[in-house]
């Protein structure tokens, strides 16, 4: 094995065995790099470790980012076409284009670059325990916030326990790692039906400062996607007098601080270079080019159209619908192969979707494959109503679905619902194509003898009810693991479980899959936690799609990452 | 005159007043206001939260009060020219609201400058020739342009004048600050649609005036027909349309939201569909205030027009 400052320090068994399954051919060489990676192998070892060059990133460099691409020029603006959204608090920001605004001025403690490697960013390094069931992040040192404060560990446990707070309603708390620090306590208060209200805290001694730059996290299980984790968006690392709003006092450790914020108009981050106190602040992540960067609000469906007219150059997302447009312009267009979906979910716990034979029925009666067709017939994946993409590399193929409408209907006279008529609620959060999936298994499902009846909503309105309407088409982001989603979507009583499903024989076999590194037996393992999701008919997911945007020629350096996370850290424009 | 417009004026605060309070009411539902805790706090935020904490929310932001109670502040508040706090856009509604309504003035504007005199010269000429080709053709084109929706004439143009031969920006964001070009196809997507309206409606009055006896005696006089045509018959041809161009202005003012939006231009209509999507309470309320006040206005304004116009309706 080629020597490496990581594994002089000490390499951890996981990588070891990672690197001898990656000999024997049991593991590709890019899943070896991420998985090294997540144990505390730099990136650039693991990458010569794997006999790959690190592409775009220097072997020495400590630092998270690539190198720029040809002879970067400083200075400039670079304008983006986004919605303009509040910027209240991190923790519990639901809207990428939040987070996006938020993200050249707040970091966190990891970052997964779009080669779905996952680098130190706040943190220096980390360890993991051999069973994977301690975390210990080593901090950079001299990372200062934009008042001048060093960021210290403490800071970091601050955060922790915020987030595990359930006064404040954290999404972080359905995240493996996160959920492993927490336990269920009675809140005092009933639910509805009389039952003890449980809400999670954080459990004594899962997090443990051990001097000012190093800090313990005690899981209750093991997680291998701890790093990750820390680059889900609602993880940024904010300074311990946060108050939201977080743009009335946008303090942070990143290269950028807020100018401006106008809501559905424009958000403004210029280079921070000094603090208040009028002391120089240099940042930690080197050498960033762009002076300024406008976010200028624009509705998805007019972005390229913003674009056409040179009012931005680059934007968040153009559709499917707009490719040959796209096509006809002069820019770089970006695709990027995803675990985006949209789940035309139950809620397992209202009529008629607590009878699984009802479930099952509609299920059945949909033909996924050919929705894909009708909607993304270039590019994506055909969902299997499982929520595991083909691009997860723990993903298990299943047999393919196989459309049955006369064993739907079997299965609806046996429940007495021959004459189902059910209404989705869709709220083209992620564009009309929403709406053209559902109308499409509308079609579908009609042959079955159920009456889909779609009920087209705003995108703001939908938010509101995305997680109590009985049956919903809800878009979910990519993640960069399969157990990662499924861990906030679907363990029980996660704040993100919109299906409300609650399986404990589910639980544990995610708890297996997520504890299991050899990626053979991980899959394997994933077999039950598909399979189980799949028979318990809890959604029609047809579509894992691709993304689109477009960059202009004198962009350079721009990441396609596949949750569109921007991070603009080495992104310079020609004058 | 003074007790005509004295009365329209108390219909106004009438209206304003019934139109504010149905409001109130409305946005003082349970619903309503947990539609809104969810667009401060985020949906996840919100169902985690405790009786308390969202009471305690309710009460950060003045809700768990009676609406009446609120109502009366509101009021006050109003009188002393503070229109409240906008929760979407984390701003003062007030500046909020006048640089929408001045936004939408500047369009408005644009469109009249240009609409009036092309559908007063197309109604009277194709008026003072009834049934001729010319006539024929201006009716034609008319019904044909206020036929065509504004969002499908916005595309059009868009894709043949911006997209296509690259003359003007497809959008209209004023994202650098004021550019008159980009308000050339807004405004001409409003002039297209509305031109045709106006043109017809003058010519059914300016050929209504032609075949009065008025104006046939004064040709049988031996006036010159230009002479007529400019001193008899437009001034009486003019008086509907008047109307109808004063009344354009509240068409203007809300009415135009699909262009708005479709060019992303921040005029007064985008800001209520906005606001009312969110639910933004108190920009629809101050909106709502403004809509009425133009709305009155303009009324009050055609009134006035059509008395001093009209000497029938002013002598009697």
């Amino acid at each position: 094995m080629p020597a490496s400052k990581d594994n002089e320090r000490r390499l951890h068994p996981k990588a070891q065995e990672a690197h001898d399954l990656m000999e024997r051919g049991r593991l590709s060489r890019r899943e070896f790099i991420r998985v090294a990676a997540l144990v505390g192998v730099s990136a650039g070892a693991a990458y010569a470790m794997a006999g790959l060059p690190d592409a775009g990133y220097a072997q020495d460099s400590m630092l998270p980012f690539p190198d720029p691409e040809g002879d970067p020029v400083a200075g400039g603006v670079l304008r983006v076409g986004m919605q303009i959204q509040k910027m209240e608090d991190p923790a519990t920001y639901s809207w990428v284009e939040m987070s996006n605004q938020t993200r050249h001025i707040l970091e966190h403690l990891a970052f997964t670059t779009p080669d779905n490697v996952t680098r130190p960013m706040l943190a220096e390094r980390w360890e993991a325990s051999d069973d994977l069931t301690s975390w210990t992040f080593y901090l950079r040192q001299g990372v200062m916030w934009h008042n001048g404060d060093e960021l210290v560990a403490d800071h970091i446990r601050w955060n922790v326990e915020r987030w595990t707070d359930p006064a404040l309603g954290s999404s972080n708390v359905g995240l493996s790692s996160i959920s492993a620090l927490v336990e269920e306590v009675d809140s005092g208060e009933k639910n509805d039906d009389g039952s003890p209200k449980m809400v999670k805290v954080l459990r004594d001694g899962a997090v443990e400062v051990v001097d000012s730059h190093t800090i313990r996290f005690s899981l209750s299980k093991p997680v291998l996607s701890f790093p990750e984790d820390m680059y889900n968006y609602p993880t940024a690392i904010v300074h311990p007098s946060f108050q939201a709003p977080f743009s009335d006092n946008p303090i942070g450790t990143g290269a950028y601080t807020l100018t401006e914020l106008t809501v559905g108009d424009r958000c403004t981050l210029k280079r921070f270079d000094q603090t208040e106190a009028g002391a120089n602040f240099k940042y930690w992540g080197g050498d960033v080019y762009l002076d300024e960067i406008h976010y200028f609000n624009f509705d998805e469906d007019n972005q390229l159209t913003a674009f056409a007219s040179g009012d931005v150059d680059t934007i968040y997302e153009f559709s499917i619908e707009q490719m040959e447009l796209a096509k006809a312009l002069e820019g770089n267009i970006i695709a990027a192969r995803t675990a985006q979906t949209l789940c035309c979910r139950f809620q397992i716990t209202q009529e008629p979707w607590t009878d699984k034979r009802v479930r099952q029925a509609f299920v059945k009666a949909v033909d996924n494959a050919r929705v894909k067709e009708l909607v993304y017939p270039d590019g994506g994946d055909v969902g299997e109503n499982h929520h595991v993409a083909p691009i997860h590399p723990e993903y298990f193929a299943l047999p393919p679905l196989e459309r049955d409408v006369e064993g739907a209907k079997a299965l609806l006279a046996e429940a007495g619902q021959e004459n189902l008529d059910v209404t989705i609620d869709v709220g083209n959060t992620d564009g009309p194509w929403h709406q053209t999936v559902c109308e499409a298994i509308r079609d579908q499902v009609a042959d079955a003898g159920i009456n889909l009846n779609i009920n087209v909503m705003p995108a703001s309105k939908y938010w509101e009810i995305w997680d109590s309407t009985p049956f919903g088409a809800t878009a979910w982001t990519h993640r960069p693991l399969g157990t990662m989603v499924l861990s906030l979507g679907y363990r029980t009583n996660v704040p993100w479980n919109e299906t409300l499903y609650a399986n404990p024989e589910w639980d544990a076999a995610l708890d297996k899959a997520e504890s299991l590194l050899d990626v053979e037996e991980r899959r394997a393992a994933m077999e039950a936690v598909q399979g189980i999701l799949q028979d318990d008919a809890v959604m029609v997911q047809p579509i894992f799609r691709p993304v689109y945007t477009i960059v202009a020629s004198r962009v350079h350096g721009y990441p396609a990452h596949p949750t569109q996370y921007h991070q603009y850290n080495k992104v310079w424009v020609e004058s | 005159m003074l007790k005509l417009i004295g009365r329209r004026l108390v219909q106004m605060v009438l209206i304003i007043l019934v139109a504010s309070l149905l409001l109130f009411v409305i946005f003082d539902t349970p619903q309503f206001k947990k539609r809104l805790a969810v667009q401060e706090l985020g949906g996840f935020a919100v169902s985690a939260l405790s009786e308390a904490d969202y009471q305690e929310w309710l009460a950060s932001r003045g809700l768990d009060v009676p609406f009446y109670q609120r109502y009366v502040d509101w009021m006050g508040n109003i009188l002393t020219g503070d229109f409240g706090f906008s929760y979407e856009k984390n701003t003062e509604v007030g500046p909020l609201l006048a640089s929408r309504l001045a936004n939408t003035g500047i369009l408005a504007l644009c469109v009249f400058a240009l609409m009036i005199p092309i559908s007063l010269t197309l109604g009277v000429l194709s008026g003072m020739r009834e049934g001729s080709p010319l006539d024929r053709s201006i009716t034609f084109i008319s019904v044909f342009t206020t036929s065509i929706p504004e969002i499908a004439t916005a595309i059009i143009l868009t894709v043949v004048l911006a997209l296509g031969l690259g003359w003007l920006p497809a959008k209209s964001a004023m994202i650098q600050g004021f550019d008159v070009k980009q308000l050339i196809l807004p405004v001409l997507t409003l002039v297209i649609y509305d031109f045709g309206y106006v043109a017809r409606m003058t010519r059914a009055s300016m050929a209504e005036v032609m075949t009065s006896q008025y104006i046939r005696t004064a040709v049988l006089k031996g006036i010159p027909y230009r002479r007529v045509v400019m001193k008899h018959a437009l001034r009486n041809a003019l008086i509907a349309p008047f109307t109808v161009i004063v009344l354009q202005l509240n068409w203007l003012l809300s009415g135009v939201v699909v262009v708005e939006v479709f060019f992303e231009y921040d005029g007064f209509g985008k800001l209520l569909l906005e606001a009312a999507l969110f639910p933004d309470v108190e920009v629809v309320q101050a909106c709502t205030l403004a809509a009425v006040v133009v709305a009155v206005t303009s009324q009050i304004i055609s009134d006035v027009g059509y008395t001093f116009l009209n000497p029938r309706i002013r002598f009697s």
